[in-house]
């Protein structure tokens, strides 16, 4: 179905220019040089983001001219799924362009710009630069497919085309076989939650009819997801929505590193630095929030899997932040920052608030990037591997100036600092679970309100915690240089990084501090300044993404930003009394030991799921194997090889090398050749032409033939080689009668031999037995001389006696659906002579379809025909 | 006595010489055996070419299949004489060279 | 057929076959070759009942002459080992080939003896030198000149492989 929207093929060029980068540079990037490699890589995207600006604007342009504005492009019909009672669902490749999707445009395209600008400078010497940058523009072009994607199928496309980039890109180094392995961690968590995006489209599709997103929200609006689920699970009945709602979050449990598939997002730090900020902080892993505002109206009808969604995140919010305490390298602690921001998004859209869960997709876009990008900086400062251990770091400050300050803006921003943007979007979020728990809906709704306000309070404090701790052992007190040991020690003198890396870094901090000014809160706390009209962000999300109304009550609103300042506030200053200026780590002191081993052994999430769900599957695997060696290796491809070389052995044996027995072997052929064709072979045939019979017989080399057409043992023709010959029959040749029974319908002729004797007609033998008249006695037949009689023996309405009825010979007559005819029957007898003087008599009896009027038969040869005629 | 006896008699040449190759084990008495076939063939040819006496083409046959024996019976007896001079035997039941 | 040509012909038949036999059964070479020499010889005056003239006479050249001394020289060089001990051996697979032979031979012959052509008069050059010889130089000289490369190459073959191997 084609929207009514106005037609922009922007949509379409803005994915075609990072795909065609991505070609281009994978074909060929090996053969260029590397300015026209970056040329291309970096020139798409910053041409996809102009032209995502342009289309912004024309979309900002119509945003007052209908209720929901959208730019739409129609490219193709892809196929069309048959559903099981008729409905044909047509699949369109459609993008679509609303207020959800501008902004998600912007950001990618935007800050997946910087990234590649930054890639220059920090990917440039590596010598898999082309393939890099042709993996990162086919990332972007998935991640713009799934963005503009206006319908499941087409979304879904851009999932699993993000979801291979992110294997691509984090196994980039595969020569090292941990980052190969991290890789297919990522991969295969992935696959498992695209198998519950998989059963949420399939129950979407059923129910709504359509894949497109615009047919699925009307149709949840429209309440058509409201009956039961036709299968109980766990006892109670839950709604359409429910169930298709939970099968879609097991996705995005997988794409954005929510428990219980998160186990990935840790591990991809194996990648290089850039990736890690585009993918695993700024878009990827956003595409599960993105998923879930872009169905907002369907979630928003599921009580049950919304408190799920909620509760979720902030157990993941939880349960991250208590690993990043502990951590002591740079990217882990940010890896599972992530995790934890990914949490508090969640449990933003758990609590219906999906406009807050999405701006704070928005900034966390911003600082998050800004975080990875400067830890890249740090590290590429200092010479680190892989990652960098912040006790082997510290005064940075004074030699990387710039990335100091853009990371202290952005810590700040996630740590929730006033007037930054993580304060503007994390309050918000604090402020939909208050209004939920004082809604008073009823005990869920209430206790998942309660539940989340404080453990995303908790999480808060934690964040703030544990981001100023990387900073301020990273950057403040003194570079600890002397304390290098093991095999990569740092760089003793580490200075700041090229213009190409910081330009980025400098407009995302400052993006970080700003761009919260879009979203300001509807109510100012404390003061209670109605600021409704001035939060641009709300206004424009209510196009296309629903919501539970924002509260204006202030003991609420006062309660939200109350517990997000003290939050930060607490985090801030015990990082500040620990870590500041100093250079170890405290807790290993005021924390038990057990529990801080717990805590940086990440909980022991992997060895469970190794124990429990790898290490089985392992062992199938192995027993499949045996299975298959013992079992089918050998009953079905080594014992039939087995027999055929043993039946070759025994065949074998035929060759003695002797040429004689050769010799031997050949006259055995020959004489059986001889053999077969010792006597010659003959198969008489009847062809009818009017009144003339033609006898053929197959010709044959060198043969001879003489015909007796009537059987009377006298020769009607000479030795001739022409193997056919045509008579005329006559009365004296009839050696018989015979009757033919044929049904009119199929055809089937039956041949019955008659005598003198009555004798019952077998009609059920051509007409099948459905089709006789039930209580029919059945037909009598004799013979009389070279006629047939028929009568019925008790005819039914007691009419006089048995009728008898004469067909004579020759004549055809119908009896219901069969006709029988009276044949006369004659025998010709064809004597073939071969080469070697064999003879042979061939004899048959043919059934004339006529009666013969001529007394006696007569032999028609070519010349005889012509006098005759 | 017509051309059929001939005819017979050209059989029952080639009869022997074919059962005197399958049978013996002398390599000479198998190359001759296959001469005496030939000659069963040329006299099959010019019992035709008598019968049908338009044209030559019986007996120009038989003339190069005389040319062909001899130059088959020439490589022939070579390899024999080299056979010979390897194996220092004529009997055919040892040359399983080509056995399995 | 007339009296003198068939008298020939049964001699000649008679002889033929006889020398075919002692060919095939005979325990020393020497004897086989001259059985084929016999053989050969009554067959060159077959060729004469029928009209071969020229034939009959390279029959004796070629065959005679050349084929059956080339045996015999053999013979002599091979010397004692020639001579291969008695049949023993295969006697399944030698008697079916005896008995299947004989088979074919009694089928066939039965079979084209009753081939009925009339014993035509010939022409007067009919197989004579200046007949055969118009009709080989005219219709198959290509194939004349053709047979006596064939020759040549039988020449060389024969040489390559019978040459001794001690220079």
């Amino acid at each position: 179905m084609h929207l009514e929207a106005p037609q922009q093929i922007l949509l379409l060029l803005i994915i075609l220019f990072p795909l065609g980068g991505a070609i281009i540079n994978g074909l060929l990037g090996r053969y260029m040089a590397k300015g026209l490699v970056t040329l291309v890589g970096v020139g798409s995207v910053a041409v996809s983001f102009a032209l995502a600006v342009a289309s912004f604007v024309e979309l900002y342009g119509l945003r007052h001219d209908a209720e929901s504005a959208t730019l739409a492009y129609h490219f193709y019909e892809w196929f069309s799924l048959k559903l099981p009672g008729g409905t044909v669902v047509p699949i369109n490749v459609q993008f679509v362009m609303d207020s959800l999707s501008g902004v998600m445009t912007l950001v990618v395209t935007g800050v997946g710009g910087l990234i590649h600008l930054y890639s220059i400078g920090y990917m440039g010497e590596d010598e898999g630069y082309p393939r890099f940058m042709s993996f990162l523009n086919l990332f972007m072009a998935s991640m713009l497919i799934l963005v503009l994607g206006s319908s499941m199928p087409v979304m879904f496309v851009g999932w699993e085309g993000v979801g291979l980039c992110s294997y691509l890109l984090i196994g980039f180094w595969y020569e090292n076989r941990d980052y190969a392995a991290a890789g297919r961690k990522a991969f295969v968590a992935n696959r498992i939650g695209d198998f519950g995006v998989l059963i949420g489209m399939f129950i979407l599709v059923g129910v709504a009819g359509s894949f497109e997103f615009a047919d699925i929200n009307a149709a949840a609006a429209g309440g058509q997801f409201r009956p039961d689920f036709p299968i109980l699970m766990f006892g109670v009945a839950p709604s359409l929505a429910t169930v298709a709602c939970i099968f879609l979050f097991l996705g995005c449990t997988g794409k954005s590193a929510q428990i219980p598939l998160y186990v990935w997002l840790p591990d991809a730090m194996a990648g290089p630095t850039p990736v890690s900020a585009l993918i695993h902080a700024a878009t990827m892993v956003t595409a599960g929030v993105y998923l879930c505002c872009r169905l907002s109206p369907l979630f928003i009808t599921s009580d049950v899997a919304m408190s799920i969604i909620a509760v979720t995140g902030t157990l993941t919010a939880l349960l991250a932040a208590s690993i990043a305490v502990v951590q002591r390298e740079m990217k882990k602690i940010l890896a599972y920052s992530t995790v934890s921001q990914l949490g508090f998004m969640f449990a933003a859209v758990g609590v219906g608030f999906f406009a807050a869960g999405f701006f704070h997709v928005f900034t966390h876009a911003f600082f998050k990037a800004c975080l990875f990008l400067g830890a890249g900086s740090v590290m590429h400062a200092v010479h680190a591997h892989g990652d960098a251990d912040i006790f082997k770091l510290g005064g940075l400050k004074k030699q990387l100036p710039i990335t100091r300050w853009t990371f202290l803006a952005s810590c700040l921003a996630i740590a929730g600092f006033p007037l930054t943007s993580g304060f503007f979007s994390k309050d918000e979020i604090l402020l939909g679970a208050a209004a939920q728990a004082y809604r008073g809906d009823d005990m869920l709704m209430t206790s998942v309100g309660w539940f989340t306000l404080i453990g995303l309070t908790l999480a808060a404090v934690m964040t703030a915690f544990y981001m100023f701790r990387l900073y301020f052992l990273t950057f403040t007190g003194e570079y600890r240089s002397a304390d290098q040991s093991g095999d990569h020690p740092y760089d003793a003198h580490p200075h700041e990084s090229p213009p190409s890396m910081t330009v980025p870094l400098v407009i995302l901090g400052l993006g970080a501090l700003g761009v919260g000014f879009l979203g300001l809160p509807h109510v100012v706390p404390i003061i209670g300044t109605h600021l409704t009209d001035y939060s641009w962000w709300g206004h424009w999300m209510e196009a296309s993404v629903a919501g539970r109304p924002v509260p204006e009550e202030m003991h609420v609103v006062n309660l939200a930003s109350g517990l997000a300042l003290a939050a930060m506030a607490i985090g801030i200053s015990a990082a500040w009394l620990l870590y500041r200026n100093k250079s170890t780590d405290a807790l290993t002191d005021k924390m038990p030991a057990r529990l801080y081993q717990l805590a940086f052994d990440k909980w022991r999430v992997d060895e469970l799921y190794a124990a429990t769900i790898v290490n089985p599957i392992k062992q199938v695997a192995t027993a499949a194997g045996h299975a298959d060696m013992t079992f089918v290796d050998a009953l079905m491809t080594k014992w039939p090889s087995f027999k055929v070389r043993e039946t070759g052995r025994i065949l074998a044996r035929l060759q003695t090398g002797v040429v004689q027995m050769y010799g031997v072997v050949m006259v055995v052929g020959l004489v059986a050749v001889l053999a077969w064709f010792w006597t010659p072979h003959s198969r008489i045939e009847a062809a009818f032409e009017g009144t003339q019979v033609e006898l053929t017989t197959p010709q044959g080399l060198g043969y001879e033939y003489r015909w007796d057409a009537n059987s009377d043992g006298e020769f009607d023709t000479q030795w001739e080689r022409a193997p056919g010959t045509t008579f005329e029959y006559g009365r004296a040749d009839i050696r018989g009668v015979a009757a033919f029974l044929t049904s009119v319908d199929s055809g089937i002729e039956q041949r019955i031999d008659v005598t003198e004797e009555w004798m019952r007609l077998p009609i059920e033998s051509v007409v099948p037995a459905e089709l006789r008249q039930p209580g029919d006695p059945g037909l009598q037949v004799r013979l009389d001389g070279h006629d047939l009689l028929f009568r019925q023996p008790h005819a039914q309405k007691g009419s006089s006696g048995d009728r008898e009825i004469r067909l004579p010979l020759g004549k055809d007559g119908l009896l219901g659906p069969a006709r029988v005819s009276a044949r006369p029957l004659v025998e010709a007898t064809v004597e073939v002579r071969n080469a070697f003087g064999n003879t042979r008599r061939d004899r048959k009896e043919i059934a004339l379809p006529f009666a013969p009027e001529a007394p006696s038969h007569a032999l028609l040869t070519p010349r005889a025909r012509e006098v005759v005629r | 006595m017509g051309i059929g006896t001939y005819l017979a008699l050209a059989s029952v040449l080639f009869g022997i010489g074919a059962a005197g190759f399958l049978a013996r084990r002398n390599m000479l008495i198998q190359l001759m055996s296959i001469e005496l076939m030939l000659n069963s063939v040329n006299v099959v040819l010019l019992a035709f070419n008598r019968a049908y006496p338009g044209n030559h083409d019986g007996q120009v046959f038989a003339f190069f299949v005389i040319a062909v024996a001899a130059a088959e019976a020439a490589v022939g007896l070579a390899i024999l004489i080299a056979y010979y001079r390897i194996k220092k035997t004529l009997d055919t039941d040892d040359a399983t060279l080509l056995k399995y | 057929m007339t009296g003198p040509g068939a008298t020939l012909f049964v001699v000649t038949s008679i002889f033929a076959m006889a020398g075919a036999l002692m060919t095939i059964s005979s325990r020393r070479p020497l004897r086989a070759a001259i059985g084929l020499l016999v053989h050969i010889i009554s067959l060159a005056g077959m060729f004469l009942t029928l009209n071969a003239h020229l034939l009959a006479a390279l029959q004796l050249l070629v065959y005679a002459g050349a084929i059956v001394v080339l045996f015999v020289f053999v013979i002599m060089l091979i010397g004692p080992a020639a001579e291969v001990g008695p049949i023993q051996g295969r006697v399944a697979s030698r008697t079916l080939g005896i008995a299947l032979t004989i088979t074919v031979v009694l089928a066939v012959s039965t079979s084209v003896a009753y081939f009925d052509a009339p014993w035509v008069a010939v022409p007067d050059d009919f197989g004579t030198v200046e007949g055969l010889g118009m009709a080989i130089y005219r219709q198959a000289l290509v194939p004349f000149e053709v047979i006596s490369i064939t020759l040549l190459v039988a020449i060389i073959g024969a040489i390559t492989i019978a040459r001794s191997r001690t220079e």
